[in-house]
Formats: structure tokens, C-alpha cells, sequence
């Protein structure tokens, strides 16, 4: 489905990282491969250094901790907010919603509009479109989309497929009206067929947890995990990314009259550096225009790699520069988004470190 | 296929493969060798091949029909 929408920017970006790091090399003996195997995988997956949280941090400490930040240095009015997005698959709890444990610890004004998307990789994007839409009303003029994601107590400490590449962050991005005359490009598409290429079996309604679905399975492959741990069929996504992402890609660019040339970023979801350049190489992009380098600095943090992409590797540059900027999400669901426009001259974008 | 056995041996870290090797019988031969040709499959022949597929196929002759029954 293509989208369209008048008149919109983004006027923030601010990414919040856990302090805590942890370094793939100190981890290869949990995982039941040779050291040279692993050594190997590193070297082409782009395995580095990566954030974790630890001691029971969720998603919304790193939320309250990013926008008191942004109160406390003048950068965000917290009367001004009039909408809330939170996009996350790691809530605090299933009731309430965490964007409204948010709404509460920031004593915010109860005259706004609040609300979870339950969205992946794709859910930069996603959140974004919500925020375009919410500004068509009148008493909204300024929205913060928060993206957060403690996706690492999910994965299993001896599963080398999905562990050594999974991080855990928060982005605020603040959205707004924006007179000039704009337009915005953007897609979205979805497979649910593929609902288990990606998924974390045990813990909802569905299979609620038990000691059984806590317990630890090998597969064919040497890694092992339990019911209750986010499990991925690697080769179906890597097939499903490199199919349908480089066709939304030309079809956002025709829609907006654009050619490759014209875009003067790829800020793409960071699943890892072995799909991202395989994903240029197929789009016909140069590797410096579509950055390939959050994984082996801060691990994978689901739908907060791509704010994590922006104030990384463009932080100076979109403080007074205006750039052509094509934003791709792609995961689980399967869903993939896409979004064309003008980013810069940003009031804020950069990355602050959360402390625990 | 010209190229085929010579990329295959440079996944699989030899020199040269024959058509009746066995997949497993290479050292290398793990999870992400598997990875690896689905990127090479996917790259230079436009093939999508799925893990499973691939170690169904048992031998080197036998992972080359795979993709040229998909071409």
C-alpha cells in the first residue's frame, strides 16, 4: 500500500543506549562451536560490541530516562506534548500500556492522545505514519514517537543464530506540523502467513509460560533454546528481505519521481552487515550511502536501529543540513515499510547513555 | 553454472570440489556455509533456496540440480 502525507517533519531524534556493553568475543564459548567457526561468522555477520540493559531495566526506563533529558535541557516542553507513541514488542506489562506507565512517571497533561503499537523492525516507519496522521487533527501539533526494545532477556544465551547480534535501545523522535509544503513517500506491506519466521512461541495467551517452555532445546543446527526465547528462521527472512525489499524500494522511488541518485542516504533497519550489503549490492546503492555499522557497535535493536542509523552515523550533519533520506524497516510480522523525505535541521540528534 | 564448483569450494575454505562430495563430509560445513550459499544462490543465479533444501540435497551434484530445477 502506497502513502502520502502533506506537510509533516521531524523537528528530534534522540537515541538512548544502555552503558552496559558486551563484546561477542567473550561470549564464543557459550555457544556450542568451534572457535574458529565463530571467529568466521563475526567476521562476515559484522559482530562487535553490543548494548545490553541488565537488572530488570525495561522499556520504559530508557523512555522516562531519554525525555527527562530532553525536559531537563530545553529541548522538549512536556505541556506541548499532545500524542504518545510507544512502538515496542518488549511492554512492561500486557495491562496497562506502557506508554501510559510512561504518561504517568512524567506527570504529563491528561489531555492527549496515548497509545502501543506492537511492531518489530518495521516499526520505525509505522510509528511515523501514526504520527503524520494523528497531526491532521487540529488540537494535535506535536507528537513523540518512542521506540524501545529489551528484546536480549528473550534470546538464549547459547543460540548463536539470533543472541550475538541482539541489542537493546530507545529512540525519541519528535514529530510536527511543518508549513512549507512538504510531501512524504511512504509504503507499507505485510505477509502474516510468515508469522512464525519470527516469533517468540511461549509467554502470551497463546502458550502461556510454564518450567516446560523454560526449558532448553538443541536443533539440528547446535543452538539451543527454549519456548519462551525469540527464535528465527534465518534463511526464510534473509530470502524474504532480499525479494521484497528491493521492489519497495523502486516503487517508493517511482512514486515519488525519484531516481537512486537523488537519495542522498539508505538509513536501513540493521539486521546484521552480511544482509545489508547484500541488500546494496541488489538495490544498485553504494555501501557509504546505505550505513551498514550499528550491529557491530550496538547489537540490533529491532524497530530502534534506524533512529540509532540516524544520530550515529548523520547526528552533525542533520543538525544543519537537509537531506533526501529513504527509511526501510523489514522483520518479523512479516511486515516491511518504507518512508521518502526530507530530514534536517533538527532541533536535536544525538545519543545519550543510560546508566544501570 | 560455469563458476559454481569454484564458489562452492571457496565457502566450503578448499581448494577444489568434486560433483559426488558429500556437503557434511567438509569441515566447514556449518550453518553459516549454509548461509552462504543462499547469498551466493540468491545473488548470482536469482534462485531463493531455503536451509532445509540445501542440506536435503546431500551432495555437491546435488545442491547444483537444486538451483537448476529453480532456474
Amino acid at each position: 500500500m502506497n502513502l502520502k502525507f502533506h506537510n509533516k517533519k521531524i523537528t528530534g531524534i534522540l537515541t538512548v543506549l544502555p552503558e552496559n556493553e558486551v563484546n561477542f568475543d567473550d561470549e564464543i564459548e557459550n555457544y556450542d562451536f568451534s572457535r574458529g567457526q565463530s571467529m568466521k561468522l563475526k567476521l562476515i555477520m559484522g559482530y562487535g560490541k553490543r548494548r545490553v540493559v541488565k537488572d530488570g531495566t525495561t522499556a520504559s526506563d530508557l523512555c522516562v530516562f531519554g525525555l527527562k533529558y530532553l525536559f531537563d535541557n530545553d529541548l522538549l516542553n512536556k505541556d506541548e506534548i499532545d500524542a504518545l507513541i510507544l512502538v515496542t514488542q518488549s511492554p512492561d506489562y500486557f495491562v496497562p500500556s506502557t506508554s501510559h506507565v510512561i504518561h504517568g512517571k512524567l506527570d504529563l497533561k491528561q489531555d492527549m492522545y496515548c497509545l502501543d503499537i506492537s511492531q518489530a523492525c518495521s516499526g520505525y516507519p509505522v510509528g511515523l505514519n501514526q504520527a503524520f496522521m494523528l497531526l491532521e487533527q487540529e488540537e494535535i501539533n506535536k507528537v513523540v514517537v518512542l521506540n524501545a526494545e529489551t528484546m536480549s532477556y528473550k534470546v538464549s544465551l547459547k543460540d548463536r543464530g539470533s543472541r550475538p547480534l541482539t541489542g537493546d535501545a530507545a529512540a525519541i523522535t519528535v514529530v510536527e506540523n511543518d508549513p512549507s509544503g512538504s510531501i512524504i513517500h511512504g509504503t507499507v506491506k505485510l505477509d502474516g502467513k510468515g508469522a512464525d519466521a519470527l516469533i517468540i512461541p511461549a509467554g502470551g495467551f497463546r502458550m502461556p509460560s510454564t518450567a516446560k517452555t523454560a526449558k532448553l532445546e538443541s536443533d539440528e543446527s547446535g543452538n539451543s533454546r527454549a519456548m519462551d526465547h525469540l527464535v528465527m528462521k534465518g534463511d526464510e527472512v534473509f530470502n524474504f528481505v532480499q525479494k521484497e525489499v528491493p521492489i519497495m524500494v523502486d516503487n517508493l522511488l517511482a512514486k515519488a519521481d525519484k531516481n537512486k541518485d537523488d537519495i542522498d542516504y539508505y538509513m536501513f533497519h540493521q539486521p546484521n552487515k552480511f544482509m545489508l550489503k547484500k541488500l546494496a549490492d541488489k538495490i544498485g546503492v553504494p555501501y557509504d550511502k546505505m550505513p551498514n555499522n550499528i550491529v557491530e557497535n550496538f547489537g540490533n535493536a529491532s524497530g530502534v536501529t534506524i533512529p540509532t542509523n540516524l544520530t550515529y552515523n548523520l547526528g552533525e550533519k542533520l543538525l544543519t543540513d537537509s537531506l533526501l533520506i529513504c527509511l526501510a524497516g523489514f522483520g518479523a510480522g512479516l511486515s516491511w515499510t518504507s518512508l521518502l523525505m526530507k530530514i534536517g535541521n533538527l532541533d536535536f540528534c544525538n545519543t545519550i547513555e543510560f546508566k544501570n | 553454472m560455469d563458476n559454481f564448483q569454484s564458489s562452492i569450494a571457496e565457502i566450503l575454505e578448499v581448494d577444489s570440489v568434486e560433483l559426488t562430495d558429500e556437503l557434511e563430509s567438509f569441515d566447514a560445513w556449518d550453518s553459516l556455509a549454509v548461509l552462504s550459499i543462499i547469498a551466493l544462490s540468491d545473488s548470482e543465479y536469482n534462485v531463493p533456496l531455503s536451509a532445509q533444501e540445501i542440506n536435503d540435497s546431500k551432495t555437491i551434484e546435488g545442491l547444483k540440480s537444486l538451483i537448476q530445477g529453480k532456474q
